[in-house]
């Protein structure tokens, strides 16, 4: 899926004292399974950039297109349609529910899809068997790891099969061994085809070679630094 | 595509009682509370349900008209005579005379209700309040039959005896033997009765000869019985004419009188609830919106989110409905309808103990059922539609 950014500008609080200008002037174009990394201090636009991208909310102004459809225009009862059939999300910090199985929340996605018991519990092993994590589905989130965590949340992010992968410094949190280990897994989605979007300030994501191209986002602004322009 | 619809509302269900299990603490007040609401109005209303079957069921053994004569204002007796008077009018099939009195026992200070009724037994029309009769004992002849309520039975302490004796008003005793028991259905009415032959009962109470207090009259054609009361009050002079109907109105009032009455007070205790659910409803605590935005994010729709919550709601007072209609049945059956018998039968006149027979009623289930359920998942709707409109990026 083809993604287009064009004169892309966000006002949080627009007209208010307590007004944001969080993104400015961005034009930005994502191919089909390629994978980018956004990164910049923190407050540089980075998150709202993914949740533009991810058709969590709109821009202020400017066009968000994806597949030729405008995100912008449709109303959020479409949006929701499109992360649910297109985007997996990776938080910062994981989002689990604490109080529920790991199991139980890497399906979450699939209970408003009708999807029965059984087939959900099918797809939600296949996947917590290949992150290598099967053994802890009925564990609750708060009883796992870190980097159990993370592996849950990816699982979750790819229960719907979605083409577009979105993860907001998915290594933030976590030591040089479950960096690379989430970046291996990474590089399987890019070999399955998935487009990837990763914003993250940690070197061993911008500099690691799945990444295509690497953007730099300050103050708004953004500046591509490798790959082409 | 029902499927897949179902399908939906199944899995949406499920985690919504998941999701009530996680926090029980709080959902189990609600319940609770919501439950005690339930509770009260459900007790009231079985309890006014069973009142009034108790009282259609006295009724059955009413006469179709009540002849009795009034002097000054009050009752006072008159000749059997009477009786012939009414027997030419058309459609009267029956004309039964009565001695009725109260019989003050100064040993346990307590008044039992005499009645005296030509025929006792099976036949009289008081056969039909429910009569444990006991076998035939050999007793002497001066031994009079009777049938008496339980409550007379035990303050006479009779135990497994069935002998006893009344004082007639020059203080020599009448005696009698226990030929039946009114059993509890009828208690309300029949707690505090003796019934003998109409002679025994004159005996009693120093009654002259062919003197009586009532006139019973049935009639042929139930809808002639109006016509039939007013052709008496127009044949006898001074007499009181009343119908089953009459009195039959007559507990109807009483009863839905003050049924209304404790509903209406009942009523602040339903809404102060509604405003408490409301209240809960609306409080979402950081951990919860958090969730619902986590959900957003991972595709749910609004429509979704405001699904589970009414699930919830439903699921809530569903349990607390279930919960207090059970624990008013259980009032009602095991402790007699303690907490409500004294607002629906009073307070200022001293009444026998009275044994509720619990009555279903689909109807009064059905308004008990649409007076909880449907406002309480009308209070959390706004609140629910509310919780569901919480921007998804707040978990970026």
């Amino acid at each position: 899926m083809k993604i287009e950014l064009q004169a892309v500008e966000k006002y949080y609080n627009r007209g208010e004292p307590n007004q944001v200008h969080a993104l400015r002037a961005i034009d930005l174009s994502i191919d089909s399974n390629e994978t980018i990394c956004i990164h910049g201090p923190s407050g540089s636009g980075k998150s709202t950039l993914l949740a533009i991208l991810g058709g969590i909310i709109g821009p202020t102004s400017g066009s968000a297109v994806v597949d030729g459809r405008k995100l912008a225009r449709l109303p959020d009862r479409f949006l929701t349609l499109y992360r649910r059939q297109h985007i997996g999300f990776i938080f910062q910090r994981f989002r689990l529910i604490p109080e529920l199985s790991v199991l139980e929340n890497i399906t979450l996605p699939l209970l408003p899809l009708g999807t029965r018991p059984a087939e959900r519990k099918r797809r939600g092993l296949e996947l917590l068997k290949r992150l290598e994590i099967d053994h802890r589905g009925d564990f609750l989130a708060a009883e796992i790891s870190g980097g159990e965590l993370q592996r849950a949340a990816v699982a979750r992010a790819l229960i719907s099969d979605p083409s577009i992968i979105i993860a907001d410094e998915p290594t933030a949190h976590l030591d040089t061994r479950l960096s690379e280990d989430f970046l291996s897994i990474m590089a399987e989605l890019k070999n399955l085809g998935k487009t990837i979007i990763i914003a993250s300030h940690d070197p061993l994501v911008s500099e690691n070679p799945i990444v295509d191209r690497c953007f730099y986002l300050r103050d708004g602004r953004l500046r591509a630094v490798t790959g082409p322009q | 595509m029902a499927a897949g619809y179902l399908d939906r509302q199944l899995n949406i269900a499920d985690y919504a009682l998941g999701g009530l299990t996680r926090r029980l603490g709080r959902n189990l007040v609600v319940v609770l509370v919501f439950g005690l609401v339930i509770f009260m109005v459900a007790s009231f209303s079985l309890t006014t349900t069973s009142l009034k079957h108790a009282a259609s069921q006295v009724l059955t053994t009413v006469p179709d008209i009540t002849v009795q004569q009034m002097s000054a204002g009050r009752q006072v007796a008159f000749s059997a005579n009477a009786a012939k008077e009414l027997e030419s009018i058309f459609g009267i099939r029956s004309v039964q005379p009565r001695v009725w009195g109260y019989y003050f026992d100064e040993n346990n200070g307590a008044n039992y209700t005499v009645i005296g009724v030509p025929n006792l037994g099976d036949e009289t029309p008081l056969a039909g309040l429910g009569i444990d009769f006991h076998p035939n004992l050999e007793t002497a002849e001066a031994f009079e039959p009777a049938i008496i309520g339980r409550g007379v039975r035990e303050n006479l302490e009779l135990g497994d005896r069935r002998a006893f004796s009344l004082f007639r008003p020059d203080l020599s005793l009448k005696s009698f033997v226990s030929s039946g028991t009114f059993n509890a259905e009828t208690s309300m009415v029949t707690d505090d009765l003796i019934i003998m032959d109409l002679d025994a009962a004159r005996d009693l109470f120093g009654v002259p000869g062919d003197a009586i207090t009532d006139l019973l009259v049935d009639v042929a054609n139930p809808l002639e019985i109006d016509t039939i009361a007013d052709k008496i009050s127009a044949r006898l002079e001074g007499v009181r004419v009343v119908t089953r109907e009459r009195i039959g109105k007559t507990y109807r009032v009483a009863f839905g009188w003050r049924s209304g009455f404790g509903l209406a007070c009942l009523f602040g205790a339903v809404a102060a609830f509604f405003i408490f659910a409301w209240d809960k409803a609306s409080g979402l605590t950081p951990a919860q919106q958090q969730e619902v935005a986590i959900l957003k994010v991972l595709g749910w729709q609004t429509e979704d989110i405001i699904t589970l919550r009414f699930w919830e709601s439903v699921i809530i007072s569903i349990s607390a409905f279930g919960l207090g209609y059970l624990a008013a049945w259980i009032h009602l059956l095991f402790f007699n309808g303690l907490l409500f018998r004294p607002v629906l039968l009073g307070w200022s006149v001293v009444k026998p103990p009275l044994s509720l027979v619990p009555v279903f009623s689909f109807a009064d289930l059905l308004i008990i059922f649409s007076l909880s359920i449907l406002p309480y998942l009308a209070a959390t709707v706004i609140p629910a539609w509310h919780s569901a409109t919480i921007r998804p990026d707040s978990v970026i």
